[in-house]
């Protein structure tokens, strides 16, 4: 039973690895008429950053349709779309709220259409700011 | 006692700013130098964006709704991206930052700032510098006694200002032309004796200044010019001193403008007034500028 349950386990973890990020946690549905965040991440990586470990957050947090988190040259980012510009105003305060609270080395959030990006440097990874605005100048673009 | 006053205050302030960083946020509009005690260099993200430290130099710094612009010159602070020079104060103009108020860069002299005046700013690219032809907004002068202390922030630090050849003034430009100042290093005129009896050594400075150029002494039949080339390592005039002491008679910055003269610091030359940037008649070479123009009106403009 034990062993049945460790593949059963370890058939589950190499399914969610073999996931593209940006395509979603099943059953997750994304926002439409703003950029996905697999368009996000694409626009990163022509921009020629590499987008690491991005998978979905289940339930999606700061009352957003769809998001997802990962890094970026150890950059913590989080990518959320949203099914409206009330919903996107309020996530929006909520992150700001939380580098507030938290306290954070750096931190940006910035929309694009209704697509919310935070991005947060904890540990100084990005001491003057050149990765996340390229990450920055990359999501504008979209 | 009152030193150790001032360093027992300055420790206090120094605890209570660090300790107000501790918790929280500090929001900034876009880029800014980065303070010491955060790794110093400078930091590039165009957006507004927070940090958990304060900026190192209030003065150099907006607050606008909460949130602190960097009005400064960026060169001094590792600072690696475009870079535009204006000469004197202005506006500020940066695309994608909006004020909701008028906000001005009190800076005198060249200096550079990262973004370009738009095509509908009046700005007018001349003697390689940007400068302000606009009108200055009564908000500029309200509050230029607080802001101009931005100049004091700059004294100490030694960096390459831009080249502006003030010759080329634009006759719109209603700011100040500074003989030399934070930072950097002007021409100065300096008047010699002229024959028995010699009257006292006059100085000019303010007109015709070139960073780095020559220190034109001359007034009497023969000049002489002397030339203080620095290769751009301008000194700080306020903690390190010139060379050559201030001028005696109060035409230097920060004096008080000449009775009549249209000209900051130095008396108006003899041949008619609102000579700006050019050299004396007949004084042939030391000026990188033009020849000399008639009339540019009045210099000193408050």
């Amino acid at each position: 039973m034990t062993r049945a349950l460790t593949i059963a386990a370890l058939a589950l973890t190499v399914g969610a690895c073999s996931k593209k990020a940006g395509d979603g946690a099943p059953g997750a549905a994304h926002a439409t008429g703003t950029p996905q965040t697999i368009a996000v991440l694409d626009a990163w990586r022509s921009a020629g950053l590499t987008p690491e470990g991005f998978t979905p957050v289940s339930p999606p947090p700061f009352v957003a349709t769809y998001c997802e988190r990962g890094t970026v040259s150890g950059v913590e980012a989080l990518v959320c779309e949203y099914a409206d510009d009330g919903a996107l105003d309020r996530g929006q305060q909520q992150i700001k709220d939380e580098h507030e609270r938290t306290g954070v080395h750096t931190g940006v959030t910035l929309r694009t259409k209704r697509t919310l990006l935070s991005l947060v440097d904890r540990e100084q990874r990005d001491p003057n700011g050149k990765t996340i605005n390229q990450l920055v100048q990359a999501f504008r673009k979209l | 006692m009152r030193r150790i006053v001032t360093l027992i205050l300055g420790a206090v302030l120094s605890f209570a700013a660090v300790s107000a960083s501790a918790h929280g946020v500090v929001r900034y509009m876009s880029q800014h130098p980065l303070p010491r005690r955060a790794g110093g260099g400078f930091c590039y993200i165009d957006v507004p964006h927070v940090h958990d430290f304060g900026p190192s130099d209030p003065r150099m710094y907006r607050q606008v709704d909460g949130q602190y612009y960097f009005v400064g010159d960026p060169s001094p602070f590792e600072y690696q991206g475009p870079r535009y020079a204006y000469y004197g104060a202005h506006p500020v103009v940066e695309a994608n930052v909006s004020f909701g108020q008028p906000v001005y860069c009190y800076l005198q002299g060249p200096h550079y700032h990262w973004y370009q005046p738009p095509p509908q700013a009046t700005f007018e690219l001349r003697g390689g510098a940007y400068w302000y032809t606009g009108s200055y907004e009564p908000a500029y002068y309200d509050q230029r006694p607080h802001y101009a202390a931005v100049n004091e922030a700059y004294a100490p630090m030694a960096y390459d200002r831009p080249i502006v050849d003030v010759a080329l003034v634009p006759a719109g430009f209603h700011g100040e032309l500074v003989g030399g100042g934070p930072g950097w290093r002007a021409h100065a005129v300096i008047g010699a004796p002229m024959a028995p009896p010699p009257p006292p050594v006059q100085v000019q400075v303010g007109v015709g200044i070139n960073m780095g150029g020559p220190v034109m002494v001359g007034g009497g039949p023969a000049p002489v010019y002397v030339e203080r080339h620095d290769h751009g390592h301008h000194e700080g005039w306020r903690n390190n001193g010139w060379r050559e002491p201030p001028p005696p008679h109060g035409n230097w910055r920060g004096a008080p403008p000449p009775p009549h003269g249209n000209w900051r610091g130095a008396p108006p030359p003899p041949s008619g007034g609102g000579w700006r940037g050019a050299p004396p008649a007949n004084h042939g070479g030391g000026w990188r500028g033009a020849p000399p123009k008639a009339a540019h009106g009045g210099g000193w403009k408050r």
